[in-house]
């Protein structure tokens, strides 16, 4: 297909053409509303959740009894862990049971301080994004674990969240065979809501480019309603509770 | 191409699938598993009602205000870096997608599950210009190998059994896939994983868009979604104009309603929210991100009192698992993009051609369990109703019945006519009656009699007997109780007030 249109000049175009449009198409649902077109933000008297809801808070032991038998319920797996060495071992351990052949890091601190280099000298440990040149996709997709540190986790639906910027990529958590997500308990809230707000208070422009809801393997039941995990994302998740996570 | 562009009727299309042993079957084991799941789910969680009319707030609201809310979603999505696009059609939508194929010199489109996407029937669109189009979630890569449509809003492949689709999936890999699933599901994560790294674009639906941050998000089990908007360079996204929502605040409650009542599930496997292209450093995400947000039929239901509501719908599929219809005939027989009530509804009032699709709305039994089914309470049995009296009011309507009702009207406004009616019935029924009992399917008894059996008109008819009745009853009745004749009294007032149901 030959172009001769230079991209930018295209893409120019394409916006002035859906700037005119956006008003035509406005102006048309306002027409049909029957009233003229609404132009500052209207209150907005049902926001988020019931109130009821908003209160509703469990203590920390009963958050992660909840979250543990969410997450397993979906076919999860979840340690709990006293310390980042605890988990170290835990990971060393489960990575040599599989023969882990590559393993897959977000490039943060609490990851690096895990040395998992040093004690699986068997396995190739990379660190995303450490190479600009790299393709990271690939890599991902041929690494047998990915892992990652939660930013957050919620009790109530088993969920936790994964957020991407340079140091973290979606791969990760997606492409790998087996997930291994750390999360500091004190990251753990009861409801999705408590995470989704900081999201409305941090504003657009501080937003990444990524947010990802974790609740267990991948799945399917696309065939005769016969359960299958693992079908795209990961079909071995662990989230490893870690009491403690300070440095020491 | 749908059953029904092929001209075919909806009891036609019911009557095959009725004939489908399997397919029945598999559909009333489904639609049973889901519709239980999200029975459990919404006991487990609790003060459902109180969510739903939430829901029901939250999306009366954004859709009043549609015009404010839509076009901040626009003017944030652009400064996300996204290139936003309006599409009043599906051909404008179809050219828009085109042209961007085109530009990204694509090869391969890698899709996860859109149902806007179905109804601009993209994939045959794409193929003409040579661009291959890939279907990614399990189901939906199924039926395209079938070269099929999906029968279920949330399970597309409902219709079909394992051996069917191993013999899909084995003519796929050149050799003999038994017929286990996790082999099958196996096969499909390595064939598509070389596809998703390959592919030059990602293309997806959109389940909410957030206005106050020019977000999407998407909901899914299975990871493809993810995929598709991770791997990929250039990344497209079909959204309908009424998908938004104004803050992440409020997507608390549709990720409490949508889930449970899709599956049952507290909250699907992967709940994704996509703000703009990659960030310049990031190694991962698309370059390049367009949204085309698609009208296509949908505004019509603006300021439309009986219809507006149908713009609530979060896509769950809860109707169609508590619809008696669609747990008997299945997806297909309705015959367009969207099944069972809400496409009954949904399919006339987007293309506003009530004469062609009448016979959908007919497929109901108004029972009202698709509106109790409903997380955000669209009132789908009454719209059937409102789609009927068009119909009608359009000059639509079946002569026959027309005839039959007129013929009605002067029979039961005069009371001689009636009894002379009934008189002649009496006569005309001995051909027919056998053991009291009419069976034969013949003139307008054919409907009915092909399933049930008409009882014969009574020699002795009510009517005979009034006039003895009437003279016992006031004879030997005593007066009635003053309480309770007060009670009737004030009751028989509420109902001239037009009888509210409590």
């Amino acid at each position: 297909m030959t172009n001769p249109v230079q991209p930018d000049e295209w893409l120019k175009r394409l916006e002035a053409r859906s700037r005119a449009k956006q008003e035509t198409f406005m102006d048309g649902i306002a027409a049909k509303l029957g009233r003229e077109r609404v132009r500052t933000r209207p209150k907005h008297p049902f926001r988020g959740a019931p109130d009821f809801w908003k209160e509703f808070q469990l203590p920390i032991e009963d958050r992660i009894r909840q979250f543990t038998a969410n997450f397993e319920a979906a076919g999860g797996h979840v340690v709990r862990v006293k310390n980042r060495a605890e988990a170290s071992t835990f990971i060393v351990d489960k990575a040599s049971e599989m023969s882990a052949g590559s393993i897959l890091i977000n490039d943060e601190v609490e990851l690096s301080t895990l040395n998992l280099a040093s004690s699986l000298p068997d396995a190739i440990v990379r660190s995303w994004n450490e190479d600009q040149d790299e393709n990271w996709r690939a890599v991902a997709s041929r690494s047998d674990i990915g892992i990652v540190m939660a930013d957050y986790a919620a009790a109530y639906t088993g969920s936790l969240v994964v957020t991407s910027s340079p140091a973290k990529g979606r791969s990760v958590s997606l492409l790998p065979t087996v997930l291994m997500a750390i999360v500091p308990v004190d990251r753990m809230v009861t409801r999705l809501g408590e995470i989704l707000v900081r999201f409305d208070e941090a504003g657009r422009e501080q937003l990444p480019a990524g947010i990802h809801f974790i609740s267990g393997p991948s799945r399917s039941a696309d065939i005769e309603n016969d359960l299958t995990i693992g079908v795209h994302g990961p079909g071995i998740v662990f989230a490893i509770l870690v009491d403690d996570d300070s440095d020491a | 191409m749908s059953a029904a562009e092929k001209g075919q009727t909806v009891k036609e299309r019911a009557r095959d699938a009725l004939g489908n042993d399997f397919l029945r079957s598999a559909v009333r084991f489904t639609t049973e598993r889901l519709r239980l799941g999200k029975k459990l789910a919404a006991e487990e969680h609790g003060n459902w009602d109180d969510w739903r009319e939430r829901g029901r707030q939250i999306r009366l609201h954004t859709i009043a205000h549609l015009d404010y809310y839509l076009n901040e979603f626009a003017e944030n999505a652009r400064a996300n870096g996204a290139h936003v696009h309006f599409a009043d059609t599906a051909e404008e939508a179809v050219a828009i997608s085109l042209e961007i194929a085109k530009h990204a010199s694509a090869k391969s489109v890698v899709k996860s599950k859109s149902m806007v996407s179905e109804e601009l029937h993209l994939n045959q669109a794409l193929d003409s210009i040579g661009v291959e189009a890939i279907e990614t979630d399990l189901g939906e890569y199924i039926i395209q190998l079938a070269n099929e449509t999906p029968s279920h809003i949330i399970i597309p492949a409902i219709h079909k059994n394992r051996h069917q689709i191993a013999g899909l999936l084995s003519r796929e890999a050149g050799e003999d896939l038994p017929a286990d699933t996790a082999v099958l599901a196996g096969f499909v994560r390595t064939k598509l994983r070389e596809k998703f790294l390959a592919a030059d674009i990602g293309m997806t639906g959109c389940n909410f868009a957030i206005a106050e941050t020019g977000s999407m998000v998407l909901f899914e089990n299975e990871g493809n979604a993810r995929m598709v908007t991770t791997v990929p360079k250039t990344q497209i996204t079909l959204m309908g104009m009424e998908r938004i929502i104004p803050s992440w605040s409020d997507l608390e409650v549709m990720a409490t309603l949508l889930p449970r009542s899709a599956t049952g599930q507290k909250l699907t496997v992967y709940m994704s929210g996509i703000t703009g292209p990659r960030r310049e450093q990031d190694a991962d995400g698309p370059d390049q991100m367009h949204i085309i947000i698609i009208d296509n039929g949908r505004s019509l239901q603006l300021g439309d009192p009986e219809f507006q509501e149908l713009l609530n719908c979060i896509r769950c599929g809860a109707c169609l698992n508590a619809c008696p219809v669609y747990r008997h005939i299945g997806g297909h027989a309705y015959g367009g993009t969207y099944s069972g009530p809400i496409g009954a509804v949904l399919t006339p009032a987007l293309k506003k051609n009530v004469a062609e699709w009448d016979d959908i709305a007919n497929a109901s039994s108004l029972c009202g369990a698709c509106y109790e089914a409903c997380p955000v309470k669209i009132p789908l049995h009454d719209m059937l109703v409102y789609l009927r009296r068009r119909k009608v009011e359009a000059g639509r309507g079946n002569k026959a019945e027309t005839l039959g009702m007129k013929g009605f009207s002067v029979v039961m406004g005069n009371a001689k006519r009636y009894r002379n009616v009934v008189r002649l019935g009496k006569l005309g029924q001995k051909l027919v009656v056998r053991n009291g009992e009419i069976r034969a399917r013949i003139g307008p008894l054919k409907g009915w009699n092909t399933y049930r059996v008409t009882p014969e008109l009574p020699k002795d008819s009510f009517r005979d007997r009034w006039s003895k009745v009437e003279q016992e009853l006031y004879s030997e009745s005593a007066p009635m109780n003053p309480e309770v004749a007060d009670r009737l009294s004030k009751l028989m007032d509420q109902r001239k007030n037009g009888g509210h149901g409590q």
